[in-house]
């Protein structure tokens, strides 16, 4: 009995170990300043719920990334089951157009789409040119810009976590769903987006967590209008140098996170993730 | 593949059409991407009849390209094999071992997930510098720095991945195993991860991705000896972004569609091969 | 080992240091073994470093720190220069003084810097035996930085959108019907406060200390007009060159920049210009001692080194003997010779001292609303 015990040891304590040491006491450092600076108490957690500016960051994030991870997931559903069920040619025309863009960098993705969504770029110009509309949309520089720039970003990671759980999906028992006289939304509804959950989990949980901590993206596509909680950390650590605002902020983040994985435990069974 | 017609798991022309429409949107940064990569001036901006091949020049003559995209190459190589090892290890603990301990020690995993990157950027910092004097070879501005901190940040990205993959594998596969004689080891090794295939590879290529990827936490731990790829193209960006950047993407594009029109080359003629056999 | 033998020990340490035959790791080793581990090191020794680290905020200014300053110090002084690019923002700094490892020796900040940072005890005072106050322009010779360059933010405009008459002044700049457009203004803040009071009719003269709210209240009644708050100079010089922005208060190297690429389509002038200067800073405990520290900044007063960074950059000189080394057809794109400087607002190192977090959190609200 206590020899198993010491072969899950093995494989359950390096990582946590290792993130211990290199990331979680370093971090209780970095908390401990959300009640030292700049004065010892919890004026900076006051600070968050009665300060507008803060609230306005902390909303607007979390508006921004359910729509962003509710969009991206659907749309890279779609495209993986296409991956994995649709015709040889789509599949391979999938796998292509789901791998090119990892390899635009993050920078020179956000100013493709700085050129092409701008008052003068591309898409505006095709539609004016065309005559559907008269003045150019703002499509940039404004909130929807974040929008399309993360979605356009995570799309792909969600891709392969959810053609994983698609793949170990048994055709026979969506043909044995068939042929009791299920029509196929049905069949997908009640069969197989039900067996996938937790390929739908895990990819919203990745999509949802990396949107949370976009700057880049919307730092350059939002024109500095729709600031984000990880730029305003940043603004926090680096330009207006208050450290204490900037780690309050960080463990109020993980609370907030802490909490969705509690309600997604109860709503989703998050535990089917782990088998 | 059965010839059952009746399709019930074939994708439908709604789904299709979701699809191709979704394709025309991943790949729309492209059409300003291409031309700004051949565009003749120093700046971004869209060639107006100014087309040049001064930035894909540069990026081959300029060594300092050269050298930190192999450095980032090699960096993104040691930290996904890590990060996979360690995901796959932990992954395999959380499936055989479900109690409070392992939860709490999972939620301990995926701290590093939930902080914005600035903030691991700013923990990772302070650890680092902390080593300069006992172990510099991982500490400040190392390249074993570098690799520890993106181990750190993409880890848990990994086993999100894997988890999904190793969650769809039944676990009486285990048990027949272990039934019929064969150690934990042994199991682990011949049978269910064989079956998480995919998941690994999965979890191995979001960890390469994101290392290649990774600025926020480079930024902050690295000086001017260790010049990663994003660290090389974010120097200039507050002058100038050069389009040489766009050059890279292109030229990285365009490997990625050769390599995957060789593997389909390859499989198409294996298959005639059989073919010719049968 | 008796008191007396080990202190001749670290004597002979000591003057073997100051004659540059040990470095400075070499020698806390043998004086930690000698068990006398000096507290301060603020001998007067210039030990023999490996390399000295130059802070600033990369791009081209990399090279450009590297030929003007980096190649001369080298050349005297035997010692490699390195240049970070990182961008040391006050949080930076801040970061790397309380991590306690000091990995920059000299940093090229903002002026405010100097006195925030000097006024908390973290940074070396500057050794005017050293440095040469003959060198410096009057009242930049403060106690812990001293000015590396000059530059400014400047009014550029399209002048392809404006024929007849050009917008000049902070008050053109708020005048949208004479002057229809977009603007683009800094997302930092600095100049830009000044610039809403001057177009608000307050005089130059009673500028200081800034009306925060005034000018916030200014700014966000030309909000609809500014399609966006340029943070890089990429962005500045996009933003016009891309014709999104009519006008923008920007930095006047890069205005000579745009300039040329645009075959002088985007002008400019110094007129309702806001002056500003960078600073030398050395935090304490720096890697390769104050000392060293020290020479580089009076090397790189040096007035041929200076107009070398103007050439490059377009930054103006710090040592006002090197304004007459510049060459006749590029005097005016000095931003701090006396004519220029004339027709400019300096902008005040000490109310952004003490003020510009506040000010800063309350202008980034405005900008993100």
């Amino acid at each position: 009995m206590t020899r198993s015990w010491m072969r899950y040891a093995i494989l359950l304590a390096p990582l946590p170990l290792f993130l211990v040491a290199s990331y979680v006491l370093p971090f209780l450092m970095v908390a401990k300043w959300s009640v030292t600076d700049p004065e010892p108490g919890f004026g900076q957690y006051i600070r968050i719920f009665t300060d507008p500016t803060v609230q306005a960051v902390l909303i607007r994030t979390l508006r921004i990334c359910v729509i962003v991870t509710t969009v991206s997931v659907t749309l890279a559903y779609a495209i993986a089951y296409n991956w994995v069920f649709g015709p040889p040619q789509r599949q391979r025309l999938i796998e292509y157009c789901v791998l090119i863009p990892f390899w635009i960098s993050v920078l020179i993705r956000a100013f493709g789409w700085l050129i092409l969504l701008r008052n003068n770029g591309i898409i505006n110009e095709s539609l004016m040119g065309v005559g559907v509309i008269k003045e150019p949309l703002a499509l940039v520089r404004n909130e929807l810009g974040s929008i399309i720039g993360m979605t356009h970003f995570l799309i792909p990671f969600a891709v392969f976590p959810l053609a994983s759980a698609l793949r170990q999906v048994d055709p026979r028992v969506l043909q044995a769903a068939s042929g009791l006289g299920a029509g196929r939304m049905r069949i997908f509804w009640t069969v197989t987006l039900p067996m996938t959950m937790p390929g739908v989990l895990g990819a919203s949980i990745i999509v949802f967590v990396f949107a949370l901590g976009f700057f880049i993206t919307p730092a350059i596509l939002s024109g500095g209008r729709s600031v984000m909680v990880a730029e305003f950390i940043y603004l926090q650590l680096f330009q207006t140098v208050n450290w204490g605002l900037a780690a309050a902020i960080s463990v109020v983040l993980l609370v907030i996170v802490a909490a969705l994985g509690a309600l997604l435990h109860k709503v989703a069974r998050l535990d089917k993730l782990v088998g | 593949m059965s010839a059952n017609t009746n399709s019930t798991d074939k994708p439908g022309r709604v789904s299709a059409a979701i699809v191709y429409l979704t394709i025309v949107f991943l790949l729309m940064p492209l059409l300003a991407i291409v031309p700004v990569s051949f565009t003749g001036t120093r700046y971004l901006s869209m060639p107006k009849g100014n087309w040049s091949l001064r930035h894909y020049e540069a990026l081959l003559t300029n060594p300092i390209w050269l050298d930190s995209i192999k450095l980032s190459l090699g960096i993104a190589v040691a930290s996904a094999a890590i990060s996979t090892v360690l995901a796959v290890m932990f992954g395999l603990g959380l499936w055989y071992v479900r109690n409070r301990f392992s939860t709490m020690l999972a939620a301990l995993v995926f701290l590093p997930m939930v902080m914005p990157p600035v903030v691991s950027a700013i923990i990772l910092y302070f650890f680092e510098t902390s080593l300069i004097d006992v172990a510099p070879w991982i500490g400040f501005d190392s390249i074993g720095g570098v690799i520890l901190a993106h181990v750190v940040v993409a880890t848990p990205f990994a086993l999100v991945t894997f988890m999904v993959s190793l969650s769809q594998i039944d676990k009486r596969i285990d048990m027949a195993a272990r039934g019929l004689g064969a150690s934990l080891w042994q199991s682990i090794f011949w049978i269910i991860l064989p079956n998480a295939r995919f998941g690994i590879i999965s979890a191995a290529f979001f960890a390469f991705i994101l290392s290649w990827e990774e600025i926020s936490v480079t930024l902050f731990i690295t000086s001017f000896n260790v010049v990663t790829l994003p660290r090389q193209m974010w120097n200039g960006m507050r002058d100038n972004v050069d389009p040489a950047i766009a050059a890279i993407s292109v030229i990285l594009i365009s490997l990625t569609v050769i390599g995957i029109l060789c593997r389909d080359l390859w499989r198409w003629q294996r298959a005639r091969a059989v073919a010719k056999v049968a | 080992m008796s008191d007396r033998f080990q202190r001749d020990c670290f004597e002979i340490l000591t003057r073997r240091a100051a004659a540059g035959e040990i470095d400075r790791r070499s020698f806390v080793k043998a004086a930690a073994l000698l068990l006398s581990v000096p507290v301060a090191m603020r001998a007067k020794i210039a030990f023999a470093a490996d390399q000295l680290v130059v802070a600033n905020w990369g791009g081209d200014a990399i090279d450009a720190f590297q030929k003007a300053f980096g190649e001369p110090f080298t050349k005297a002084t035997g010692i490699a220069v390195r240049i970070d690019g990182s961008g040391p923002t006050e949080g930076a700094i801040k970061a790397q003084i309380t991590s306690g490892k000091i990995i920059w020796d000299v940093v090229d900040a903002d002026a405010n810097l100097g006195i925030a940072f000097g006024k908390e005890g973290v940074l070396e005072p500057l050794d005017y035996d050293v440095i040469d106050r003959a060198k410096i322009r009057k009242g930049y010779d403060y106690e812990f930085g001293t000015p590396g360059y000059f530059f400014s933010y400047v009014l550029a405009y399209d002048s392809a959108k404006f024929s007849d008459e050009a917008p000049k002044s902070p008050a053109d700049f708020w005048n949208v019907e004479k002057f229809p457009g977009k603007r683009t203004m800094y997302k930092w803040m600095n100049g830009m406060l000044e610039a809403a009071l001057l177009a608000d009719g307050v005089k130059p003269e009673e500028l200081y200390p800034l009306d925060i709210d005034r000018a916030l209240a200014k700014i966000e009644a030309l909000k609809p007009h500014i399609i966006s708050f340029w943070g890089s100079g990429a962005e500045s010089q996009q933003l016009l060159t891309e014709g999104e922005a009519a006008m923008g208060y920007i930095w006047n190297t890069r205005a000579i920049l745009l300039g040329r690429d645009t075959g002088d389509q985007i002008k400019w002038g110094y007129e309702g210009g806001f002056l500003n200067s960078s600073t030398w800073i050395t935090p304490k405990g720096n890697p390769a001692g104050r000392d060293n520290a020290m020479r580089f900044i009076a090397s790189s007063q040096d007035a041929q080194s200076q107009v070398t960074l103007f050439d490059l950059l377009g930054n103006g000189p710090a040592n006002p003997q090197a304004d007459a080394l510049i060459p006749d057809d590029k005097k005016a794109l000095n931003c701090v010779s006396p004519e220029a400087e004339a027709k400019q607002v300096t902008l005040s190192a000490e109310w952004y001292a003490d003020n510009y977090s506040a000010a800063l959190e309350k202008f980034l609200a405005l900008v993100s609303k």
